[in-house]
């Protein structure tokens, strides 16, 4: 029987001795849910005023959902995953594949996508407990490359040139520009959705968990936790979050190339959304996500050609300028939650 | 039969042989600095595009230019390890990002100022022409590259087994505390090693440059076989680098010549490291100390 309770600062549930807590203490997330109703909002504001920065404004949600469950990898796992972008190919050659084949829209796709996703990260999750420090870097850096070079070697499967075309669309409401602001909401509910899963799995016992074998796995597993089975759920969790950005890529677009998502400069755009957002903080994803997508774009229109030049130069002075990222500038006058080790010897 | 297998040795040793030229200067700072090199592609790229820039620009001849870049390799080497490098060594996440931002930078810079239309070539070629080794035919240039890679590496390792300094080097990568403890200058020996580094990357590049392709993305293919053979021989150990680079030269050569499908080149190597390192998780090496 579910026995919900209903505090002055929380809302309790208790399951077969199991125990929820939700805190609805004002403090808590007044400030979340104004930074919420601004990012509502700013779809529909550039939906009349500049409709070109909807796609901006995807492409930063994406980011930022690709980060956030990356961090929670970071924290499970004890480890950095180079190869984040691996389940993005996975994800969206799923839901292209299928839909070309059989013309399945996007909700057909996305469970398939899911659990390709889920499977491939079950398949690679012994890496999280035999390969240590540099090693773990390398054969995660390798997997998205390994894939690539499959897309380039079976072209006729994968188009791994010129990519896949003919996908069915996320949606189409007959307007090219409503469409655009429908993806925006889409995206931007993908990632908030993200946010509120992740943040309540970082905040609950499991978190305490994974922050407990981020810190010290001897330890960890010396007070009883099953560090194995908390690292691999950890990665197969934030793996089959990570493949549904693929999925949403490829529905988005309604094309799909692992050229643009797989090589090192993609993976290196979500490692700065960690970095310079907020080192693997959850809230500091969004920040990273939005920032990056839009620095690019302010250069991209203001700098031309020379772009792909200046663009990593900021990034490179940021990285180093900002030791807890954007997101420690404004925690350092607050309350500071839990910063994650991020490991790549150990 | 006879022939192919013939084929399939002489490509074997001389790709090898290329492909330690390549990764010996990555397997070195593994080795000694204990830190994975990401930016190690933009040392290719330079290499390339400064002889040509000093060229181009400047008007010298061969050998100035040459000279001048590896002037400027020198003091970018410099920079990087006083200004990124030493600083961020306990900060492996951001060293590694970083790291890989300058590789990203210098490949930006150089395509933006000479795109691949810019048609960049360096005449280095040695020796013109190609050889007939019984059915095989062969670039003179790349038997020569092959010849100066063993060469080097055989220089290497006298270094590093022979002389004081080598000792101290070795010393270095087995145990950073304990040479502190017996007066080690480890500022200055990491310094030494980050221009030491420079030498075969430096040699190598300007010797396959007239034979294989040259772009400003080239530094990025050089740095995956690097750390191919780097990770496959054992992080930072030469003898494990040694048996990598043949490793990884045989396997292209018998994908290319016995199943007849260059196209899986790359993905044959990489499929080998994997399931070496799923294995033997620490490389065909022993050791990750350098020798």
């Amino acid at each position: 029987m579910v026995d919900v309770e209903i505090r002055r600062d929380r809302i309790i549930i208790r399951y077969k001795g199991k125990k929820w807590d939700w805190m609805l203490e004002p403090r808590y997330w007044r400030n979340t849910l104004i930074w919420t109703a601004l990012l509502a909002a700013f779809p529909l504001i550039s939906y009349f005023v500049s409709p070109i920065l909807l796609t901006t404004v995807i492409t930063a949600n994406l980011y930022a959902a690709i980060a956030i469950p990356l961090a929670l990898m970071t924290v499970g796992t004890g480890r950095i995953n180079f190869g984040p972008n691996f389940f993005i190919g996975v994800g969206g050659y799923t839901a292209a594949l299928l839909s070309i084949a059989y013309g399945w829209g996007p909700l057909k796709t996305l469970p398939f996508a899911i659990i390709l996703s889920v499977v491939s990260a079950l398949l690679f999750s012994p890496l999280v407990i035999v390969a240590r420090g540099l090693y773990y870097v390398l054969l995660t850096l390798l997997l998205p490359l390994v894939f690539m070079e499959v897309t380039f070697i079976y072209t006729d499967i994968f188009k791994g040139d010129v990519g896949l075309a003919g996908i069915k669309l996320l949606v189409n409401l007959g307007r090219i520009k409503l469409n655009f602001l429908a993806s925006a909401y889409i995206s931007m509910v993908l990632m908030l959705l993200y946010l509120l899963v992740v943040n309540k799995i970082l905040k609950s016992r499991y978190g305490l968990i994974m922050a407990t074998i981020n810190d010290d796995e001897e330890v960890a597993h010396g007070i009883g936790v099953n560090i194995n089975k908390v690292k691999i759920l950890a990665f197969i969790f934030a793996a089959g979050m990570i493949g549904v950005v693929g999925w949403f890529y490829a529905h988005y677009f309604a094309t799909f190339a692992g050229i643009t998502y797989l090589p090192l400069s993609f993976m290196v755009k979500v490692l700065l959304v960690i970095f310079i957002g907020g080192r693997t903080q959850v809230f500091g994803c969004v920040v990273g996500g939005y920032f990056i997508a839009f620095l690019e774009m302010i250069l991209i229109s203001t700098l031309g050609a020379i772009q792909p030049f200046i663009f990593p130069i900021i990034l490179f002075i940021l990285l180093f300028a900002l030791p807890e990222g954007l997101f420690g500038i404004y925690r350092k006058r607050r309350y500071r939650e839990y910063l994650p080790t991020l490991h790549v010897r150990r | 039969m006879s022939d192919t297998l013939q084929v399939v040795l002489i490509y074997a040793f001389v790709l090898g042989s290329l492909y330690l030229l390549i990764s010996l200067g990555f397997s070195i700072i593994c080795g000694v600095l204990r830190i994975f090199h990401l930016g190690y592609a933009y040392l290719f790229t330079l290499t390339v595009y400064l002889t040509w820039m000093f060229m181009k620009e400047f008007g010298l001849g061969l050998i100035p230019s040459i000279l001048g870049m590896v002037g400027v390799q020198f003091i970018i080497a410099y920079l990087l390890y006083k200004g990124v490098i030493k600083k961020y060594m306990e900060h492996e996440e951001i060293l590694l990002t970083g790291l890989l931002l300058v590789a990203m930078i210098v490949e930006q810079g150089v395509n933006y100022r000479y795109p691949i239309q810019a048609g960049v070539f360096i005449q280095t070629t040695l020796i013109e022409g190609s050889s007939q080794i019984g059915a095989t035919s062969i670039s003179n240039q790349l038997l020569v590259g092959a010849g100066i890679g063993i060469l080097l590496t055989i220089l290497f390792i006298l270094f590093f087994l022979k002389t004081k300094t080598g000792l101290a080097v070795r010393g270095l990568s087995q145990d950073l505390y304990s040479s502190r403890i017996i007066g080690i200058n480890i500022e200055a020996l990491y310094t030494f090693t980050m221009f030491l580094v420079l030498i075969p990357v430096i040699v190598g590049t300007l010797i396959v440059s007239p034979a294989w392709a040259v772009d400003p993305g080239m530094g990025s293919l050089y740095m995956t076989t690097a750390i191919l053979v780097s990770i496959l021989g054992g992080l930072g150990n030469i003898k494990g680098t040694i048996i990598a680079s043949y490793l990884i030269g045989l396997t292209h050569a018998v994908i290319s010549f016995v199943v007849g499908e260059p196209r899986f080149m790359n993905l044959s190597a990489l499929v080998l490291v994997m399931i070496i390192l799923m294995v033997r998780p620490q490389g065909i090496a022993k050791s990750e100390a350098l020798w």
